[in-house]
């Protein structure tokens, strides 16, 4: 999958999930609070890149990925 | 077939109830993304009602094996169960209320984890049929 049209498809489906429109997604904006994430949500965030794009965000590389661009990004190279 | 993990009171190595608000019997199997849990309906069984086990004994029967899914690592380590809490129970879906008598057999699956919240999707059968589906978040206290 080429590069915009993975970030297309990824904001789709957070936009779809979180009920938010997807404009409101840019790439430097704040993840947890674009799509309005507690402890107990993000775990859905995970999930769905997961079941969508096949890709396994572990606890511990969460911390690095604040931003859609570093999820992007993340997704992009983790993708099999 | 292979033989469950642990049957009867050997589910209380795993979860904290006890009877009468046991909501499982059987451990069938487990790995580290997925488990199997089994009850038979009995006629005391404290969540039915003329024959049938109600809405609340299902969920109860999912949270339960949903519990003993997070105390079986544990155990395998010879450890004591670790507390947690049912965060969240969304998209429970009943197909109809199983009947006294009928086995239930509830597959788990983690469908992701993250900061200490773990997303597990469940699917409980009475033989080849699917009686109810729903998504559950839970969170282990270290």
């Amino acid at each position: 999958m080429e590069m915009n049209e993975l970030i297309e498809k990824i904001n789709e489906v957070l936009a779809e999930e979180f009920e938010i429109e997807v404009e409101d997604i840019t790439p430097e904006a704040n993840i947890k609070e674009t799509l309005q994430l507690d402890s107990l949500s993000l775990v859905d965030m995970v999930a769905l890149i997961e079941s969508e794009f096949g890709v396994k965000i572990q606890s511990s590389e969460l911390i690095n990925i604040q931003t859609f661009a570093a999820l992007y990004d993340f997704v992009s190279k983790n993708q099999k | 077939m292979n033989q469950p993990i642990l049957t009867g009171e050997g589910l209380y190595k795993l979860i904290p109830q006890r009877p009468p608000i046991v909501m499982v019997d059987t451990f069938y199997e487990a790995d580290a993304e997925s488990a199997t849990t089994g009850l038979t309906i009995l006629t005391d069984n404290i969540f039915c009602l003329d024959g049938y086990l109600q809405e609340p004994g299902l969920i109860e029967h999912v949270a339960q094996s949903a519990a003993a899914f997070a105390g079986y690592a544990p155990y395998t380590r010879g450890e004591a169960p670790k507390l947690g809490f049912i965060g969240e129970v969304k998209k429970f879906k009943i197909s109809r209320l199983p009947r006294v008598g009928e086995h239930l057999r509830t597959s788990l699956k983690v469908l992701g984890e993250a900061a200490g919240v773990t997303l597990i999707a469940a699917e409980t059968r009475v033989d080849d049929e699917c009686v109810a589906t729903c998504q559950m978040k839970i969170f282990i206290k270290e």
